[in-house]
């Protein structure tokens, strides 16, 4: 028997550590079972997550495992015994999160040990770059991506073939093939779990992108806030060296190439490929104007091809399998398949994986279960601060480039915050804009004033001091933003905010007219009151209230002065009779 | 070179493959605004100024980069192209504090560069101050000296101590020309062989003629009065204005070429049809020469005079028999005229009846404190209640005792009447200075405002008639400063020559960014007090009709001028961001919102840099790059609070500044001063 821990970011953040912890103190010298770690498997709400495995046989999945679980784990592993696990398996319903799914950028996360080169072989690891290197040209490679349909997978979703073919038509001695692993948007992280879990995967689809286009260096420019990303693509290169699938004449070919890491600093708009060619240029990370396009003049004026991670996790796939069986997934304009980070009001957050076409509603209510304490569904936002909000009544929008560019919101990096009726939607578009605002470069002026103004008009509409006009004057700076802004970032900046007036005017007119937030989240906007006949005079309320605003008797009802009520909730959080509303 | 072949509005052009669109229509004229963009430097395309649109291209371009391809067919003036850059300004312009005129030129009506002819009176060059002053006020000998100086109000230097002596360095540099050799003298246009006919002599009138005469314009002045002057010669008083000085300035514009004709009174010895007939334009600024009446019982009485025609009388020489007890009611400029001319007529008991408190009348304090000097006695919160007369003649004015109420409109607490307290004064005459009227005699045919004042275009001063232009006190809102006057004097010139010459007559407001300073701001200055005017001792200047003032030696006035702050931008000429600004009509006012903290610092050798002024258009830091090899400045911070500073602020960078001044001398703004 095998004990495998899901040890990925969000497993330890949720407790994995603990729990290898434990059962590795409770095993012996020589004990009858193994006891290892894998990746992220993508179920988040279920981590810490511990697989028990039979040879190469999963037997069972034990789900928010905990360090006290440790001794029945490891009796139920000695003995056979399952049933002493019974009450931590995953259940049926649970399962189908991840059987409803068509897994190819994560084919292997949180099913081999990522820092095992002998794993990652063991699943074919290696087997494409090998038929790639001995059997194709470089033009035979671009032409099977060109098949497959491949498109970027960081946001903008321009064809990978293009740009590599781009890349490889320029002229030069020296090419340089980077992966943008700088994962900025909020709410997603496929990029980490791919690079944590099944980081040859993208040392292989790297190693056939340089071949394709003629580089002999390859870069990797990763967060610096993805240590364990880091670590484990540390290890996986020191691997490949060592098996000469790094280096010189890999492979016993003719090709060379290297690998190296650079660690960014967090800054949002390195994201763009242009400021991120200058971030590794040890410039300020900042957007150059386009053209020249890395293709041509990149990373130190030479010719340089960019892609995201996920975009390279599929491409040992398309060589092993071939760029028509990835086509044959999807919509006519989007091929293969696309992963979610499923976050926010949902039931099941967590990455999923479906294959292009499918529907919103597939995901949100098919695979991610709804949404959480039985709220109603209100929104979900796509692509993170630069892609939009789409309304409950687009839930049957396909998952395709276009239908989702028509809806206002964008396919962007697969960020998927699901919003239910409690969150204020003017809010929402401050919150990105806060965001933006923040992380602009500061170089355009669009972008460095023009999302400052926008993130103040909103500001003031949450505080209630939102004046007549300020709904045209945030799209008339929208549209100016959109056309005028030097890079993505500040393209799409207006995107939260212009889909939010798009789906959700009413709610800006009640903050603006009424002095109300629909949503009742905006605490400028709330009155907090007593209902006298549910209060019971307990006096709790009125002890807690940091403000002082509370009065009154014992069992008797209290009341609130609004004037000195800060909305702080600390009373509606206190009362057990819920005699506190807000207004 | 292969060329290619581009449309920019409408406009075929030729130019070499592979260069921008930018660069192309600059060689072929046209110019696409941009803040970020220069010839010999790295692109940038921040400050999307350049933006145009290409036909059958979705997206706005940047002309600064983008390279023109064979056949493109572009416009740089559709509406979407006109918005995007408007907005663009609108959005630089909320975070620029330039000061681009300074708070004295844009608080003075005539907009005169203070600044300017302070700096040339400070260096010893009067006759450049005043070619400088001469650009907006034709008569600066004689405004300098009766001016209330709305500039000194709103003169910086006030928050460190007080205000420059603005009016009276004017007068310094104005008379030192006057008395020189070779006094300033402009040079006409040529002649367009177009007639201007003025109506009216006085400040507005002159100043007119000044300008279109200066314009090549052929004009005329008539006037009712034996002398040309208007007011400054027959109300404002001879100690206050001597009338030499009037006449050596109205000899000047004379000299220019302007005809002028006296004792000529329209609708009696020539008719407005025949003027208007002889001319191609006609201006009216016939003043506003009736005072108002006291407004109580016994008004009629003999010895009930008006402040205006008082004065006009006493510098006409006609001084008249008022008595030894003389009221002079009103709290104003020329109630302050009236009761200091009736103490130099021999009047032994003069009092100011004022039915408010010192503190809210509008004369200038210094010239209640002369008239007390002089003996003046100031009987605050009275006002007349009835003049009691005998045989016909005025015998004593009954004052009712005023106290101060509540604010009205103007702001100013309202005086009310204290119940059934009175005061009653013997006296023989009662001047009323409260308030003059427009009474135009022989213009029927114009119309006029419901308060009797002619109505005259806000931006053309033209009125109901064509070609007939009305300007100062006559006009719209009636009797004010004689600054306000020549202001109003300037836009009809300025009008009427449009008029003239077939032009638009639009002018629009000229946009200006202005800065916020506080004391605190200001704290660093050295303290300098102000000039003190040396003036003649009350006891002497009582008993006669002299000046006054003796006016500032040499030094003092040097040194006074020293004391500027030097506020407007030294860049505002130059600047490209405020020529675009102007270009077209913006209000960033509407965009509003946080802005950078305004400070000065100098990092770079002899640079001053003014933050509030930078827009982060990056010139400094490529060509400082450039130029020095490696990088000193560079951007630091992220989002809106990005600045300029030394690379990744490391002050050590700035030791490598060659001090070739290359960053300031492509500045587009005023960020970047050079010292010394």
């Amino acid at each position: 028997m095998r004990i495998v821990i899901g040890a990925g970011s969000c497993g330890i953040a949720a407790g994995a550590g603990k729990v290898h912890n434990a059962i590795e103190s409770l095993m012996t010298e020589n004990e009858v079972f193994t006891l290892g770690s894998t990746g992220c498997i993508g179920m988040c709400f279920l981590e810490p997550i511990v697989d028990l495995y039979d040879g190469k046989t999963l037997v069972r999945r034990l789900v928010k495992v905990r360090a006290s679980d440790a001794e029945n784990i490891v009796n139920a592993a000695r003995t056979g015994d399952l049933s002493l696990v019974d009450s931590i398996t995953i259940s049926a319903d649970d399962e189908e999160f991840l059987t409803r799914q068509t897994r190819i950028a994560l084919r292997h996360c949180g099913l081999i040990d990522p820092v095992s080169l002998e794993d990652y072989r063991a699943a074919d690891g290696y087997e494409a770059l090998e038929k790639v290197l001995k059997t194709m040209t470089p033009e035979e490679v671009i032409e099977e991506i060109k098949v497959s349909g491949l498109a970027g997978r960081g946001g903008a979703g321009f064809p990978t073939w293009f740009k590599w073919n781009a890349a490889r038509q320029s002229v030069s001695d020296t090419k340089y093939l980077i992966c943008n692993a700088d994962e900025g948007d909020p709410g997603a992280f496929m990029d980490r779990a791919v690079i944590e879990s099944d980081p040859h995967t993208l040392i292989e689809g790297m190693l056939i992108g340089a071949y394709a286009i003629g580089a002999k260096e390859m870069i990797v420019y990763v967060r610096a806030e993805y240590p364990l990303a880091i670590t484990h693509l540390e290890i996986a290169i020191e691997q490949a060296k060592k098996a000469k699938l790094l280096g010189e004449n890999i492979l016993g070919t003719s090709f060379s190439c290297n690998m190296r890491i650079k660690a960014g600093a967090g800054a949002f708009v390195c994201g763009e490929e242009t400021a991120l060619i200058e971030s590794l240029e040890g410039k300020r990370g900042m957007p150059r104007l386009k053209p020249p396009f890395p293709a041509q003049k990149g990373y130190m004026d030479e010719p340089s091809n960019i892609n995201n991670v996920e975009t390279f996790a599929n491409v040992a796939w398309i060589m092993n399998n071939g760029g028509a069986a990835f086509a044959a997934m999807g919509t006519e304009n989007s091929k293969g398949t696309k992963v979610f980070a499923l976050t926010g009001k949902i039931r099941k957050g967590g990455l999923v994986e479906i294959p292009m076409g499918k529907t919103l509603r597939d995901v949100i209510y098919g695979i991610g279960g709804g949404i959480r304490d039985d709220k109603e569904f209100k929104a979900v936002q796509m692509g993170g601060p630069s892609g939009g909000c789409i309304p409950k009544e687009l839930l049957d929008t396909v998952i395709d480039y276009k239908a989702l560019g028509a809806t206002g919101a964008i396919m962007g990096s697969g960020g998927m915050v699901v919003m239910d009726e409690s969150t204020c939607m003017v809010g929402m578009a401050k919150f990105f804009l806060d965001f933006t605002a923040l992380e602009s470069c500061g170089k355009c002026v669009h972008c460095r004033i023009g999302t400052r103004r926008m993130q103040e008009i909103l500001t003031r509409i949450v505080k209630g001091e939102g004046k007549e006009g300020d709904i045209e004057l945030l799209e008339e700076l929208c549209d100016a933003v959109k056309d005028g802004a030097l890079c993505g970032l500040g393209q799409t900046a207006p995107n939260p905010v212009l889909t939010t007036i798009r789906y959700f005017r009413d709610e800006y007119e009640a903050h603006i007219k009424d002095k109300k937030c629909p949503a009742k989240e905006c605490a400028d906007l709330l009155t907090y009151s007593i209902v006298a006949d549910k209060c019971k005079g307990c006096t709790l309320c009125a002890k807690k209230c940091p403000a002082k605003a509370i009065s009154g008797e014992v069992k008797n009802a209290h009341i609130i002065d609004t004037d000195k009520c800060i909305r702080c909730s600390m009373c509606i959080n206190t009362c057990r009779f819920g005699a506190i509303i807000t207004e | 070179m292969e060329q290619i072949k581009i449309t920019v509005n409408g406009i075929e052009m030729t130019g070499n493959k592979g260069d921008t669109i930018l660069n192309i229509a600059a060689k072929n004229g046209v110019e696409i605004p941009n803040l970020c963009y220069s010839p010999n430097l790295r692109l940038y395309g921040a400050c999307g100024l350049c933006l145009i649109e290409a036909e059958g291209m979705p997206k706005l371009m940047r002309a600064c980069s983008a390279v023109a391809n064979d056949g493109m067919v572009l416009s740089t003036e559709t509406e979407r192209v006109k918005k995007a850059r408007k907005i663009a300004l609108e959005l630089i312009m909320s975070d620029h504090e330039g000061d681009c005129v300074a708070p004295c030129s844009l608080n003075c009506p005539a907009h005169t560069d203070i600044q300017g002819y302070l700096k040339q009176i400070a260096l010893g060059n009067d006759s450049e101050a005043v070619r400088i002053i001469k650009e907006k006020i034709s008569i600066p000998a004689s405004i300098g000296r009766v001016c209330p100086h709305p500039c000194e109000s709103n003169c910086r230097r006030r928050l460190v101590e007080e205000p420059l002596s603005i009016a009276f360095l004017k007068a310094f540099a104005a008379d030192r020309d006057l008395e020189s050799d070779a006094p300033f003298k402009a040079v006409c246009e040529a002649a367009t062989g177009k007639k201007v006919a003025v109506i009216g002599g006085g400040p507005a009138g002159l100043n007119a003629a000044y300008y279109l005469c200066l314009s090549g314009h052929d004009v005329t002045i008539y006037d009712a009065m034996p002398e040309m002057g208007g007011m400054l010669r027959y109300g404002i008083p001879e100690y206050r204005l001597p009338k030499d000085v009037l006449r050596k300035e109205i000899k000047a514009i004379a000299d220019l070429g302007v005809k002028m004709v006296n004792n000529t009174k329209i609708g009696k010895d020539i008719s407005f049809d025949e003027i208007r007939n002889s001319a191609d334009a006609v201006l009216v600024t016939v003043g506003a020469w009736k005072g108002s009446s006291v407004g109580c019982k016994g008004e009629d009485l003999d010895g009930v005079l008006s402040g205006i025609d008082f004065l006009r009388e006493v510098n006409m020489g006609n001084i008249p028999d008022i008595g030894k007890n003389v009221a002079v009611v009103g709290g104003g400029n020329t109630a302050m005229d009236a009761c200091r001319t009736a103490v130099r007529c021999g009047a032994e008991n003069v009092y100011v009846i004022y039915r408010r408190t010192r503190a809210e009348a509008p004369a200038e304090d210094i010239e209640i404190e002369e008239a007390i000097e002089e003996g003046v006695q100031f009987l605050f919160l009275t006002n007349p209640d009835e003049i009691v007369g005998e045989n016909g003649k005025v015998k004593e004015v009954r004052l009712q005792i005023m106290e101060l109420g509540e604010p009205d409109a103007s702001g100013r607490r309202k005086p009310v009447p204290v119940e059934g307290e009175f005061r009653t004064l013997s006296v023989d005459t009662v001047i009323s200075a409260i308030g003059q009227k427009c009474a135009p005699a022989g213009l029927e045919a114009i119309e006029l405002t419901n308060r009797g004042t002619i109505l005259a275009d806000a931006t053309t001063c033209m009125t109901n008639l064509d070609g007939v232009f009305a300007a100062g006190d006559a006009t719209n809102k009636g009797a004010s400063i004689a600054i306000d006057a020549i202001a109003e004097a300037n836009t009809a010139a300025k009008a009427i020559n449009a008029y003239l010459l077939g032009m638009p007559m639009d002018f629009p407001e000229p946009y200006y960014s202005q800065r916020k300073v506080t004391a605190e701001m200001l704290a660093d200055r050295e303290k300098k007090a102000r000039a003190v005017m040396p003036v003649k001792a009350p006891e002497y200047r009582k008993n006669n009709f002299e000046s006054v003032i003796n006016g500032f030696s040499e030094e003092q006035a040097r040194e006074e001028a020293k004391r500027c702050l030097e506020c407007g931008c030294h860049d505002f000429k130059d600047c490209k961001l405020i020529r675009y600004a102007n270009e077209m009509p913006i209000s960033p006012e509407r965009l509003s919102g946080a802005k950078h903290e305004c400070y000065k610092e100098q990092r770079l050798v002899s640079i001053e840099r003014d933050q509030g002024k930078c827009i982060l258009c990056n010139l400094c830091v490529r060509t400082c790059k450039k130029n020095a090899g490696k990088g000193i400045l560079g951007l630091v911070g992220r989002g809106f609070r990005t600045v300029i500073k030394p690379e990744f602020d490391n002050p050590d960078t700035v030791a490598v500044c060659k001090d070739c001044h290359m960053c300031a001398d492509l500045c587009p703004t005023g960020a970047l001063k050079i010292l010394g």
